[in-house]
């Protein structure tokens, strides 16, 4: 049970999120051409690769380091603090205010997808939200889920290829195709479109390091036991990075409804018992 | 012409009969076995002392009721278990259930105030059926996790659970994965991987903040 949570942790949200809320809009950039610079100067041969489609490993592996280091120092502590001190009804607020603004991202790639109810649900809650900015969400009771849309969905609708596995500085795993849709998703952030004011600009330029502390502290156990308890921590992040998102892929995470996993994955089990 | 239809529709739905019926038993089948499970964990609970030896009996005796431990032992590690000899697979499948239970052990608590409702379920090939059900929080202050319980059915053979999957997560698949990524990052030797879940079991890094 909890090792699940463990793996919605980092991933769902991690793969999923706009993870680039931890390194604020002009680091991003920087964040996004260093992960590129350093997959580009190291490929690994496949018989030295743990797993084949990690073709930048060696490059990725410090990456990660470097990563678990920023989680360390920074993240796991205030994260803590943040969960032990700050009240459940704010933890929840924010995280309202987090979904709300990644609802415009959802509208325009739904409709990129051709899923027009999706986006005319998450117009809705966007616009009711809105009265807000988000903090309460005041259509909690509607029944029908929002399935999250990112453009890197969007790209993978159009049969843009995944391409290669990238531990990218901060913002965690990514594969090509959604790095590139996380430069497009970031733009799409509510706030930095029409806010002008000062309320909303700091408003807009928390929503980053908040972001990935809320993240952190709704995920701390599960984080903390693959950090400290798995064999290969690393290895297990990719894991369940491409499995989170092979269900974003084909719209089973949001509903939950179907096994995500691709039956070919047991042949082996069976191939053992024909051999 | 019309006869000849008819026929054919007859032979037709005499011959899949079987099989829709041998496909409805086992389903029938895995959702037994995953209510029985969950009874089963929820009288656990009930009667849980807090102390850890009594805890890891109890999973260990769980998962020898309910789970397919040695095809799930075989299939962690993937193609390389081939490649173990006998004394290996032995000490391999020791380590990863003390693994296993230690982790479910670990995070033992967290199973408090939830609970289970059962959903579809649903046959996947000739072999598995995948029941679905959600834990809810009772005290409402965790979001409701969607679970799915891949169980092996195979003819002749009691049913048992083979992986969960967590919000379309297999931990199974996670498992083998990284268990595959060890034994690759040490050239193949799968003496690797035993060495490392020795490793992690004696020199545990911390965590249970």
């Amino acid at each position: 049970m909890m090792t699940g949570k463990l793996h919605m942790m980092m991933f769902d949200r991690l793969a999923s999120l706009n993870a680039c809320r931890i390194a604020g809009k002009s680091v991003t950039p920087i964040v996004l051409g260093a992960a590129l610079a350093l997959s580009a100067c190291s490929s690994v041969p496949v018989e030295e690769r743990s797993d084949v489609r990690d073709r930048y490993e060696g490059a990725n592996r410090k990456v990660f380091a470097f990563n678990m280091g920023v989680d360390s120092y920074v993240l796991e502590p205030v994260a803590g603090a943040y969960r032990d001190t700050v009240p459940d009804g704010a933890q929840t607020a924010v995280n309202n205010h987090l979904r709300w603004a990644s609802l415009p991202s959802t509208t325009v790639n739904s409709t990129l997808q051709g899923k027009f109810e999706n986006a005319a649900l998450a117009t809705l809650h966007f616009l009711v939200n809105g009265l807000t900015l988000g903090f309460a969400d005041l259509a909690a009771d509607e029944e029908e889920q929002i399935s999250k849309e990112d453009f890197g969905q969007t790209l993978a609708s159009w049969n843009v290829p995944e391409g290669s596995y990238h531990m990218v500085p901060v913002l965690g795993p990514r594969t090509t195709r959604s790095l590139g849709g996380t430069v497009v998703d970031f733009a799409l952030n509510p706030l930095s479109v029409f806010g002008t004011g000062d309320v909303v600009q700091t408003v807009n330029a928390a929503q980053a390091p908040v972001g990935a502390v809320s993240f952190r502290a709704q995920n701390f156990d599960a984080i903390n036991d693959v950090k400290y308890n798995s064999l290969d921590p690393y290895a297990r992040t990719r894991s369940v990075y491409y499995q989170s998102r092979q269900g974003l892929l084909e719209d089973r995470v949001a509903r939950g409804t179907a096994s995500a996993v691709s039956e070919d994955e047991f042949d082996s089990l069976f191939e053992e018992e024909i051999n | 012409m019309f006869r000849r239809q008819m026929m054919a529709i007859m032979i037709a739905s005499l011959t899949l009969f079987p099989l829709t019926s041998y496909a409805d038993a086992r389903v029938t089948a895995a959702s037994a076995l995953v209510d029985k499970m969950i009874s089963d964990l929820e009288t656990f609970l009930a009667t849980d002392t807090g102390e850890e030896s009594f805890r890891t009996a109890e999973i260990d005796r769980v998962l020898n009721t309910y789970f397919d431990m040695e095809s799930i032992t075989r299939f962690s590690a993937g193609q390389y278990w081939r490649a173990a000899n006998g004394e290996q697979k032995t000490e391999y499948g020791s380590l990863f259930r003390e693994v296993l239970c230690g982790t479910i052990v670990r995070n033992f608590d967290q199973l408090q105030g939830l609970a289970y409702t059962a959903d579809a379920a649903t046959a996947k090939g000739d072999k598995f059926v995948i029941v679905s059900g959600t834990f809810t929080d009772t005290a409402d202050q965790r979001p409701a996790v969607k679970v799915n319980w891949r169980v092996l059915t195979r003819e002749g053979t009691a049913p048992k659970v083979f992986d969960i999957e967590i919000e379309n997560l297999s931990l199974l698949i996670t498992q083998k994965q990284e268990n595959v990524a060890v034994i690759r990052k040490n050239k193949g030797e799968f003496v690797a991987l035993i060495n490392a879940m020795k490793d992690r079991l004696e020199n545990p890094l911390h965590n249970d903040s």
